[in-house]
């Protein structure tokens, strides 16, 4: 809302510089978000929130300042003389839909002579930045800047059988608006017809055909009361946004309806001349409801943490125009004023009084004192978790949630069924909720391999949306994905140090792991016990040329929660062993398709106490190693609890091991 | 083989005895330890080709004595920097005109970090748990219900323009806010109640410096009997001077939020130009940092709370544009971007 420092003053003497009025209304609640020079005049650009349709108009505005300041609001007068002609014996109004249209007035001025506004309007519409048009259009702008209460008129010579019916639109039904734009209307849209067509689309905008023009010269000049959600539905439909839909969505003042009417008839009168057809069509539907609150200081009192008089609270309500009914030694009742139905409960008035009084007089003081927080599980493993990333050299990424189709390019990992779809995005190419984060990944390296940074060891901790039938909210699946540049063993170190710190029991299990993303040789899926932890892979040679990078990254994308179920944050102290180890490094032979897995599963299937550690060392193929085959070395670590173990026990267990990994995996010591 | 291994053995202690210079000692390990020729190297050589019984035994003994004649160089090299008295002196280069530069940089391990973002929840965090508020956490994507409607914002009313917010059909969306977890949290806990629950949120906003699609915010909530508008100044008085300083100054104004009455926005004095006025700050001098008010009545009977009993506030706040305020970053983008050349800065 755009208000004119000098305009203001027709309404409230208030005495206070530009300055002090924009920080005066700011600290009430209508911040003033800029103050630009105009000619001899300031424009404020007022920020009204939208419970508070009672400020969008000069009159809204300075009462609040004439509260402020505790001074006088002066509202113009609206008397005028009509002529002897009676309205309702030239036109009739017909209101078919009184749901939609609450109230409905119409009054008729013949005889005037349209041209340019006298200077001292223009400059104040103007002032606003309203483009002057006719002394007609400039005068149902000024009134409605005003009063905040939309008026329209009408060249009424052209309204067909000289009537108005307010309806809804037949289906199909077109109208071309004052601006311009050809609207095709549908049943439930209200309108404002003549006898045959519509000539304007209720509250939003008057049509072309019947607008006052240089030729006019009988006007019926509209006010009403539309339905305050209709408007704004049609409004979006239609696209169509106006300075009188704006304030009929957020509801105008039932009262101000016929008072702004006969403003901007008087104003007629004094400036286009003609004279006003007695009387007024006034069809109002509106239940005449009084709102009726009490007010306990002791509740206002508490609720704000201090102490205001009551004398202090009714004077602030008086100002503000609520009339003050009955009292008591706590309190009073308050009648609400028609402008402000935001205001229904104590606690809106508890809010008047507060915000005039000033929120820098509560005084910032507590005694809440302490209380037992509960721990979050899921911060503490999460924390942990990032921490050990981050000593590991990996960099937080946060990604977009809301991704495009090419996340499917590759495979999906965690669901098959087709992302959730944003009904309305900002980019058509940018509308679904991603099922993994591992692509936004691949794009991060992407973009920063595009500026010049190869090393790009990231990972990101997020959600992934993965849907459930029909309108359920899908599954919110916390995962975590890591982007690694030194391949695919070097990844898995990473991920089983996360399990070594997480404390957890299960071993990490990988097996061989087919997707279109992974290189099918180094890839897997990763399993801790019964449940799958997730993927690990290098990326395969087409998704590397599909995104041009010049390394070859791995990647892995976690199932989180399944890190948390396994997770245990007590752990106790182990003792440090007293007696010594004795080691054997052992090389031996194997077929390909024997894995580390099977040796190590097979040493432990013996279940020999001392053996304390299987170390794994490297595989080698080569020259001294058959074609087909390869050697695996190892170290196995014994230790007994409760004596130094001597050299022939330990050999004994070691071909015991070497006996039963020969007899069960084929597997023998290299010569 | 053992009879060779101790010849050399003597040889080399010979050697090593009669050396009078640095020079003489590294020319003695290039003769016995040398990768290229070195005596002991060569012998390890040939123990593949030995008899398997001797291989053991050669490679073990072997490998004692080189080890043996690489201490006793670096004994006798240590000698000659100690003077005779045995005091020590400076230490002399090890090779001739090789001196270690201590001004080279250290040798780095890579070290990671956290989002810039995440660093900001979590001393945000790290603040309210200091004033006893819980963590919590809620889904992204919502019903209309807890988003709007228990939120005291009904359907086709102008407040809901406020929040612009991503549909998915079936009366889903994208919260546009966290203040769903308010009612989540009411829904299941009993008062008192105190809590924060950072988290994503989407707005269809046009993307430009200043907005994204995805963005931050903390929500904070406190309930229980007799909280009052001035608990809610203490409570936010105390957090903003913990995270931008304790000299800030503040201003809480009267604003408008559906599920809070009164309503307030709290600016705090632009860091920049210390409220002289500059471009972050629009020329104000305030920079608004925090939505807040006392908890509206008709949230609590949603959520069948005692609204006669208890009273609340709450409180929200862009996580975004708290960091972009404390390190002076102009542009939202470079968040989602994660450049590292970004990322590594913080």
């Amino acid at each position: 809302m755009k208000i004119s420092y000098n305009w203001l003053k027709d309404y409230c003497k208030h005495g206070l510089s530009v300055e002090k009025l924009a920080e005066s209304l700011t600290n009430a609640g209508l911040v003033v978000d800029t103050v630009s020079p105009v000619e001899d005049d300031f424009c404020l650009e007022v920020e009204v929130t939208s419970n508070r349709p009672d400020c969008l108009g000069f009159i809204g505005v300075a009462r609040e300042v004439a509260t402020i300041v505790r001074g006088k609001l002066d509202i113009p007068d609206v008397g005028y003389d009509t002529m002897d002609e009676n309205i309702n014996d030239i036109t009739s109004v017909t209101v078919e839909d009184n749901e939609l249209c609450r109230r409905y007035t119409a009054r008729i001025i013949k005889d005037v002579k349209i041209g340019p506004s006298p200077g001292w309007l223009q400059k104040k519409i103007s002032s606003i930045g309203l483009r002057p048009v006719n002394n007609i259009v400039d005068i149902t702008n000024y009134v409605l800047m005003e009063s905040g209460q939309p008026l329209h008129a009408f060249d009424f010579n052209k309204l067909s059988e000289s009537r108005i019916v307010v309806r809804r639109a037949k289906k199909a039904e077109t109208m071309e608006a004052i601006d311009g734009s050809k609207c095709t209307l549908t049943d439930d849209m209200l309108v404002i017809a003549d006898f045959q067509k519509p000539v304007a689309i209720a509250g939003i905008m008057g049509g072309k055909d019947t607008e006052v023009s240089d030729t006019t010269r009988n006007i019926l000049l509209e006010s009403a009361f539309f339905d305050p959600r209709s408007v704004r539905r049609v409004s979006r439909k239609l696209g169509l946004v106006s300075d009188s839909s704006y304030r009929f969505e957020r509801r105008v003042d039932p009262e101000c309806v016929d008072w702004a009417s006969r403003r901007a008839t008087k104003m007629i009168l004094e400036i286009a001349g003609g004279q006003a057809v007695e009387g007024v069509i006034d069809q109002n539907y509106l239940e005449d409801k009084k709102v009726c609150v009490t007010l306990k200081m002791s509740h206002l009192n508490r609720l704000l943490g201090l102490q205001i008089e009551k004398d202090t609270a009714k004077d602030i309500l008086g100002h503000l125009q609520f009339s003050i009914n009955s009292e008591t030694e706590d309190g009073f009742s308050v009648d609400v004023p028609s402008f402000r139905g935001d205001v229904y409960r104590e606690i809106d008035l508890i809010e008047e009084v507060a915000r005039i009084h000033g929120y820098d007089k509560i005084p910032i003081k507590s005694n809440i004192g302490v209380k037992l927080t509960q721990d979050n599980q899921f911060d503490k493993i999460t924390e942990k978790t990032k921490n050990v990333i981050s000593g590991l050299g990996f960099n937080e990424v946060i990604t977009d949630s809301i991704v495009g189709d090419s996340q499917n390019r590759h495979g999906t990992l965690w669901s098959e069924t087709s992302s959730l779809k944003i009904l309305n995005p900002i980019r058509q190419d940018e509308d679904l909720l991603r099922k993994a984060l591992v692509h936004n990944l691949l794009r991060v390296k992407k973009h920063n391999q595009n500026y010049g940074v190869e090393k790009t060891d990231i990972y990101e901790l997020s959600k992934v949306y993965l849907p459930k039938e029909d309108d359920q909210l899908p599954e919110e699946k916390e995962c975590l994905c890591l982007l690694g540049e030194e391949g695919y063993l070097a990844l898995k170190g990473v991920i089983e140090t996360i399990l070594n710190h997480l404390n957890i029991a299960d071993s990490l299990e990988s097996t061989h792991f087919n997707f279109g993303l992974f290189c099918p040789e180094k890839s897997a899926e990763l399993r801790l016990g019964d449940s799958v932890l997730g993927f690990i892979g290098e990326l395969s040679k087409e998704v590397i040329s599909d995104y041009g990078f010049r390394s070859k990254p791995c990647v892995a994308e976690l199932d989180f929660n399944i890190l948390i179920d396994k997770t245990n944050l007590e752990s106790s102290y182990r003792k440090i062993p007293s007696f010594p180890v004795v080691t054997r490094d052992l090389a031996v032979v194997t077929d390909e398709d024997v894995t580390w897995a099977d040796i190590k599963r097979c040493i432990e299937s013996l279940k020999i106490d001392y053996v304390d550690d299987i170390e794994f060392f490297d595989v080698y193929r080569g020259k001294q190693i058959e074609r087909g085959r390869k050697s695996i070395a190892f170290r196995i670590t014994f230790r007994a609890d409760d004596k130094t173990l001597k050299s022939d026990e330990v050999d004994i267990l070691k071909e015991k091991i070497l006996t039963n990994l020969s007899n069960s995996l084929g597997v023998n010591l290299r010569a | 083989m053992q009879e060779r291994l101790s010849e050399i053995k003597n040889q080399a202690k010979d050697d090593l005895t009669k050396a009078g210079s640095i020079e003489e000692v590294e020319t003695i390990k290039t003769r016995y330890l040398g990768r290229k020729g070195g005596v002991i190297t060569e012998i390890i050589k040939t123990i593949p080709g030995l008899p398997p019984e001797q291989r053991s035994s050669t490679g073990k003994s072997a490998n004692i004595l080189k080890n043996e004649i690489g201490k006793w160089i670096e004994e006798k090299k240590d000698g000659f920097n100690t003077s005779a008295d045995g005091s020590f002196s400076l230490p002399l280069p090890r090779l001739k005109g090789e001196i270690f530069d201590v001004t080279l940089p250290g040798e780095h391990k890579p070290y990671g970090r956290k989002h810039p973002l995440t660093q900001t929840i979590d001393e945000i965090k790290g603040i309210f748990k200091k004033l006893c508020f819980d963590i919590e956490y809620g889904p992204e994507v919502e019903h209309e219900y807890y988003n709007f409607d228990a939120l005291n914002i009904p359907a086709d009313h102008p407040s809901r323009e406020d929040f612009d917010t991503f549909y998915l059909g079936n009366k889903r969306l994208l919260r546009s806010q966290t203040s769903t977890v308010q009612i989540r949290v009411m829904e299941k806990k009993k008062p008192p109640i105190r809590m924060i629950a950072p988290g994503k949120v989407f707005r269809p906003d046009t993307v430009d410096a200043r907005h994204a699609s995805m963005f931050h915010q903390i929500e904070g909530l406190m309930v229980d009997e007799g909280v009052s508008f001035s608990d809610l100044k203490y409570v936010l008085t105390l957090f903003a001077q913990s995270y931008f300083g304790q000299d800030i100054k503040m201003r809480f104004r009267p604003s408008f939020f559906p599920f809070t009455e009164p309503s307030a926005e709290i600016d705090i004095s632009c860091s920049l130009c210390k409220g002289k006025g500059c471009s972050v700050c629009s020329q104000s001098g305030w920079v608004e940092v925090l939505g807040a008010g006392m908890v509206d009545p008709n949230v609590f009977d949603t959520v069948g709370y005692d609204s006669e009993k208890y009273t609340g506030f709450a409180f929200g706040m862009g996580v975004e544009r708290l960091t972009m305020l404390k390190y002076g970053i102009d542009n939202i983008r470079l968040f989602f971007e994660n450049d590292l050349r970004f990322l590594s800065q913080f």
